[in-house]
């Protein structure tokens, strides 16, 4: 059998030989033997060492938490694409890369984190001081500040002040949560000098504000955030694969699928007969001219 | 042109257009009357709304809830990532040894060096995608040979319980699994950790822990394969998936939630080269790659047919099985036409039926 790996890289990650799997200098099985948890093998991969205890618990308390989220774009990804009854990958893959700009933004948060902390830096300011510049800025911009706001825990996110406080309790607190401590006592006293609703911190801004401070770079955060709530995401698919129905359009269920046919609201335009082969030439002058379609256009 | 009696009571209730109609459309063989159908989406009927039925969890304003615990309560009463896998899949609180099981697997998951779920995290990275999309895109590596944990486990449940159902001897039943499963993909069995202890050590730690709070029954039974397959088939030894799979089963993971577990797992590992990928390499644009001639072993160069000149080359149509027999087997020569892949499906004469 060749053993050789598809692709050829210098890397500082990992290695792997017929005796052992290396990451970042451990032998894998080594560090399970001597009791390490999957937390710690975490910081081993993305920071390449062996982390606090209370830094630890920190990830572990807030992976906990992060895995399961009930009905988020997430999991419904991986409930639609297991009705189809792919592979389960397909399912779990699918929820993982529902994470962008709108669910679970981690990196862009942790890039907006290092911009003002860098001009804090670079101009011997306050991280309290950048995170009022940064309200100021991303508001007068009418832009959304991140890491504030949800569709769905409208009074707050459930976990998010409980993981600052946890955060604070281990000592694991450092500048990022200096800063983001002051960008929401910021943010919620001008949303009220607005007279505007009050709008709290999410996962992203507490979460990601943790893990930054425990040392995890913007995009690695992200990718923590996003591949654990891969686990919940892969339990709703084989609930659904094991308990559901295929297709999720069968009559024959009491209540309503997700796809049966009257689940479908059309307002595009009125049902119409297919212009002839003869016809065409005129037709589609006529459509363009009119340029009704325009309004259709996505 | 026959009118069939509609399948669903609902379309009675919705308006009917009469158009004129083209092609195939009119053609009296049809089993419907395509000219004269209802337009329009189709009108709720008296069952109960759409909602999303879930019995892993639901969350409110408040609170997020997994098989009726407070994540976030969870997490404060020191509860962990590893614990939370069991309250989603088992809906139970695990005893600490089996947490320490599963940390133990999750640990030895999480990297495999330069393999398919890093290849694939770093080529999607190097389409300046995000960062999810090379996690999530290396999930897609966990296919039945490079990790084939639910066949894995389905093959040591089905022959484990020849032993609690049948009543044949352990041994018996592992001579039956190696005799009919070892040329299998997702045997578990082989030579490739002849030289690294990690696989044996995953049995072996199972064995320490969790006899104390529960009993085990697949990794032991999973070693006495091991001796069969050493006796049937000379230098094996149990693999990754094999000695994985098995402890998954003891920690009552189902074989489709130990692959689940599993592929995400190694996601973590696959978005850290990602990262290195996009901090020590560089991006691929549109046709910038160049693929060597040398590499080619195709049909040699020729020139393009006028349009005109097709009119005389044949199509695939065969007329009789034997001449379509023989054109399916002259295509397999053609690698990357798809017919030289050999697929099994199930003879359904040799399926036992459910129904009576």
């Amino acid at each position: 059998m060749d053993r050789k790996p598809l692709i050829q890289r210098k890397t500082m990650i990992s290695y792997k030989t017929e005796e052992k799997t290396v990451l970042r200098g451990y032998n894998v099985s080594d560090l399970a033997e001597a009791g390490y948890t999957f937390a710690d093998g975490l910081f081993i991969l993305y920071q390449g060492r062996i982390p606090s205890e209370n830094e630890r618990r920190m990830l572990d308390y807030e992976l906990g938490e992060f895995l399961e989220h009930s009905m988020s774009p997430s999991a419904v990804s991986s409930i639609a694409v297991i009705n189809g009854h792919p592979m389960l990958p397909a399912a779990v893959a699918a929820s993982i890369m529902t994470f962008g700009g709108a669910h679970g933004p981690g990196a862009q948060h942790g890039y907006m984190l290092k911009k003002y902390l860098d001009r804090a830096a670079d101009e011997g300011k306050t991280p309290e001081e950048v995170a009022v510049e940064c309200v100021n800025e991303y508001m007068d911009s009418g832009r959304a500040v991140m890491g504030m706001g949800q569709p769905q825990h409208l009074d707050g996110d459930p976990r998010a002040e409980p993981t600052h406080l946890t955060q604070e309790a281990l000592g694991v607190a450092g500048v990022y949560l200096r800063f983001q401590r002051a960008l929401e006592e910021k943010f919620y006293a001008r949303r009220a000098e607005e007279g505007r609703s009050y709008v709290a911190v999410n996962m992203v801004g507490a979460g990601n504000t943790a893990l930054a401070d425990i040392g995890f770079a913007p995009n690695a955060a992200w990718a923590l955030g996003c591949t654990v709530r891969g686990y919940s995401c892969a339990a709703h698919a084989l609930y659904t694969l094991k308990k559901g129905r295929a297709w999720a359009a069968s009559r024959n269920e009491p209540m309503v699928q997700m796809l049966d046919l009257a689940m479908i609201k059309y307002i595009g335009p009125e049902d119409r007969a297919v212009p002839s082969q003869e016809e065409r030439a005129e037709y589609a002058k006529k459509e363009l001219e009119s340029g009704e379609f325009r309004k259709w256009l996505i | 042109m026959a009118n069939l009696k509609h399948s669903d009571d609902r379309i009675a209730q919705m308006k009917f257009v009469k158009r004129k109609v083209e092609g195939t459309l009119n053609d009296p063989r049809l089993r419907y009357d395509y000219s004269n159908r209802e337009v329009g989406t189709l009108p709720p009927d008296g069952r109960e709304g759409f909602k999303w039925v879930s019995e892993v969890a639901y969350k409110n304003i408040h609170r997020i809830v997994s098989r009726g615990y407070d994540t976030t309560e969870f997490v404060e009463a020191g509860y962990g990532m590893t614990d939370m896998l069991f309250v989603d899949y088992q809906a139970r609180i695990p005893f600490v040894e089996e947490r320490e099981v599963l940390d133990y697997l999750l640990v030895i998951m999480l990297d495999d060096g330069l393999s398919n779920p890093a290849l694939l995290a770093r080529a999607i990275a190097r389409g300046k995608n995000y960062i999810t999309q090379s996690c999530g895109g290396s999930v897609l590596a966990f296919g039945h040979a490079y990790a084939s944990f639910d066949a894995t486990g389905k093959m040591i449940a089905k022959y484990y319980a020849m032993v609690e159902e049948d009543g044949m001897s352990i041994a018996d039943a592992a001579a039956l699994l190696v005799k009919e499963c070892a040329k299998e993909d997702h045997f578990g069995i082989n030579d490739r950790y002849l030289k690294d202890p990690a696989a044996r050590k995953i049995l072996d730690y199972v064995e320490k822990k969790l006899p104390a709070v529960k009993t085990i029954k697949y990794v032991p039974f999973m070693k006495e394969v091991v001796k069969a397959a050493k006796a049937a088939l000379g230098n094996v030894d149990i693999d990754l998936i094999g000695a994985m799979t098995a402890a998954m089963m003891d920690l009552d993971f189902s074989p489709e939630a130990a692959w689940c577990i599993m592929s995400v797992t190694r996601a973590f590992g696959a978005s850290a080269h990602a990262i290195e990928e996009l901090e020590r390499e560089s991006f691929d644009y549109l046709g910038s790659q160049l693929t060597p001639k040398e590499w080619y072993d195709g049909p040699a160069d020729r020139p393009v047919p006028s349009i005109s000149e097709r009119a005389g080359f044949a199509g695939a149509q065969a007329k009789t099985p034997k001449e379509w027999q023989d054109a399916w087997k002259e295509k397999e020569k053609l690698f990357g036409s798809g017919y030289a892949i050999k697929f099994y499906i199930e003879d359904p004469r040799k399926v036992v039926s459910k129904k009576k």
